[in-house]
């Protein structure tokens, strides 16, 4: 589970995130929802501990990040907004190195990997070099490096940003089955299909400030409007 | 060990690296390269300059002075051209000089002494005689050949005017109050030696250029290809991170140095520098001596290069300040051409000065004093120690990580 209470970071002329409070729960996918530069991204990196809240609160488990990030990071999995591998290495190390960083025995990071190649449908890249690699390619590295270690949270990114159909099919059933083991789950985007398709619960954001938090009908509700993304029109216009 | 897991991960990438990796390979096979045959050139131009061979026209209007040449180790090479017509004369005529010129044109000979008939007669009539030794200037080789010609002519010159002047009774210092003596230093062993003092050098800057492509890549190269915010959601601390990919730079700038090291003394052993006079025989304790000496230089090298790497924004900007920081090994190099103090103890504490000055030492068949060469060594690894915190501080910088 993830708490955030009232977190603000400002940047040197700009307040990123402003007074942010929000709730992410176990079993569920949680959607932060908002538009380019809203907040979403200074969000998750202080989540996953990469930067530092001006104030606030950010647990994870009961973990402070603010005062604990290794701790943190030890109980989540990310993908970054940025999605860089290293083109001279094959996808398995890749796995591996984040893998073995992590401490994981051998044995259960090869136990894991061929999870992955399956659910992931990553037999055929898995001991290809990522030079040359697909973007939807590239993401199914990043997201097996990111779950290697079998997170009870995770913290994405906009993980089906520049996918294909069936690399956006194959994530999403990643992570209805994760959300199935109970998993908390929360990823950013900006699209609405997206959203929709895979979210029980969406955070909506702009200019830094959390708007509304609640569930799809929860939106529809609050704003009269059926359509999802007439509903997000309407909220983050009255914000 | 956490940083093992990333110094491993680096050094597999690296090595896969075939252009890097060919970069790191040329210069320690270059070096060695390059001082076998400035060796072999200086000893081949020394033996031709110990060993003088004078073509002589007229060899036999002048005994004396051909005996007094020969006596002082020329090798007089009698030339016949084409005789006077008439035999009493006593000049060559223009015929038989441009004769001897062709000569020095066509490469033949670098130069040719040509002697008048009439030396001899007018010698021993105490008068005074021209003799012309001909020369093409520009072939600066035999310069010093014939510079030795010519001042050996004149010490006979100036025997014969001695001589002249005690059968009449005055002393030969009335006339010649002032003699300079020059003592030639320069020989062929002093610059053998200060070749021998570009062995240091070289292994200096290998502990700088074989590092570097690692260093750059591991940092700036990580940043370019965004993958450092990924591994740093890894919950490892980020000095470990720092540590991980500064000993991979490590493992290279040390085996460079080592190769470099190993190629240079292999290529010295084949060059025949007894040949000229020196005495070169280091033996497995003083290359031990020699690698620990240095060795603390590819601690440091790697220490600087990741810290700028980490600095730089992209993959270029840090070659464009790395390419400065390649110019840091020339400085002691420089200042110790134009040093004149001596030896002073605050040299060990200046890295790269300090080892510098205990590779010459050794190179010159000194043992350095065991107090140097701890010092110096130490204060190396407190100089990397600092530039890895740094690294490992500025690593947590915010603009660092999301540029």
């Amino acid at each position: 589970m993830i708490e955030v209470t009232s977190i603000s970071k400002g940047f040197r002329n700009i307040q990123a995130v402003d007074n942010a409070s929000f709730t992410v729960r176990d079993g569920a996918i949680t959607g932060l929802l908002g538009h380019n530069g809203a907040g979403k991204t200074t969000t998750l990196r202080i989540l996953y501990g990469l930067l530092k809240a001006d104030s606030g609160s950010a647990l994870i488990d009961g973990v402070n990040v603010l005062e604990n990030p290794l701790m943190a990071q030890e109980i989540i999995g990310v993908m970054t907004d940025a999605h860089g591998l290293n083109p001279r290495l094959t996808a398995r190390e890749h796995i591996k190195y984040f893998a073995r960083l992590r401490g994981m025995p051998a044995s259960l990071i090869r136990q894991r990997i061929s999870t992955f190649v399956e659910t992931l449908d990553m037999a055929e890249i898995i001991d290809r070099r990522a030079e040359g690699f697909s973007q939807g390619e590239k993401m199914k590295v990043c997201l097996a490096r990111s779950l290697v270690h079998d997170p009870r949270n995770l913290i994405m990114d906009e993980p089906t940003n520049g996918l294909d159909v069936m690399t956006t099919r194959s994530v999403r059933s990643m992570l209805q089955s994760l959300k199935k083991d109970n998993k908390c789950i929360l990823l950013s985007s900006h699209i609405m299909q997206e959203i929709s398709a895979l979210c029980d619960e969406v955070v909506v954001i702009a200019e830094g400030r959390v708007l509304m938090q609640g569930s799809l009908d929860d939106l529809a509700r609050l704003t009269g409007e059926s359509d999802l993304e007439e509903a997000f029109m309407a909220v983050t216009k009255s914000g | 060990m956490m940083w093992s897991v990333i110094t491993r991960k680096e050094l597999k990438d690296a090595l896969r690296d075939r252009r890097a990796l060919a970069g790191m390979l040329l210069f320690p096979v270059m070096g060695p390269l390059m001082i076998y045959f400035m060796f072999n050139s200086i000893i081949d131009i020394a033996e031709e300059a110990g060993d003088i061979t004078l073509p002589v026209v007229g060899q036999d209007y002048a005994h004396d002075l051909v005996d007094y040449l020969d006596q002082n180790g020329i090798n007089i090479l009698p030339l016949s051209i084409e005789t006077p017509d008439e035999p009493d004369q006593a000049f060559y005529n223009a015929g038989q000089l441009a004769e001897v010129r062709t000569l020095i044109r066509s490469r033949q000979y670098d130069y040719v002494l040509v002697i008048p008939p009439d030396f001899d007669s007018l010698i021993g009539a105490s008068r005074r005689s021209n003799i012309e030794l001909h020369l093409e200037s520009t072939r600066t080789k035999a310069a010093p050949q014939t510079a030795r010609i010519s001042s050996l002519i004149d010490s006979w010159g100036r025997e014969t005017a001695s001589l002249r002047l005690l059968a009449r009774g005055i002393s030969p210092q009335l006339v010649s109050p002032v003699t300079v003596v020059s003592i030639d230093i320069a020989s062929q062993q002093s610059r053998v030696q200060r070749l021998l003092g570009m062995v240091p050098f070289f292994v200096l800057m290998a502990a700088f250029v074989c590092g570097m492509g690692v260093a750059v890549d591991v940092t700036a190269g990580e940043r370019e290809r965004k993958s450092l915010e990924p591994l740093l959601v890894n919950p490892v601390p980020r000095s470990t991170i720092v540590i991980g990919k500064w000993l991979a730079a490590v493992t290279f700038s040390a085996t460079g140095l080592i190769l470099v090291l190993v190629l240079n003394f292999f290529s010295l052993s084949r060059i025949p520098l007894e040949e000229v006079g020196i005495v070169f025989n280091i033996g497995t304790l003083q290359l031990t001596g020699i690698l620990l000496t240095i060795l603390p230089m590819s601690l440091l090298a790697p220490a600087i290069q990741i810290f700028i790497g980490i600095f730089a924004r992209s993959f270029k900007d840090a070659q464009g300040y790395l390419s400065f920081v390649m110019l840091l090994p020339m400085i002691p190099f420089f200042y110790n051409m134009f040093n004149t103090q001596d030896r002073a103890f605050w040299m060990n504490f200046v890295p790269m000065l300090g080892q510098h000055m205990l590779l010459n030492d050794v190179v010159r068949g000194e043992a350095p004093g065991i107090t140097d060469f701890v010092v110096a060594g130490v204060s190396l690894f407190i100089y990397s120690m600092f530039f890895v915190y740094a690294a490992s501080r500025l690593i947590r910088k915010e603009r660092i990580i999301f540029s």
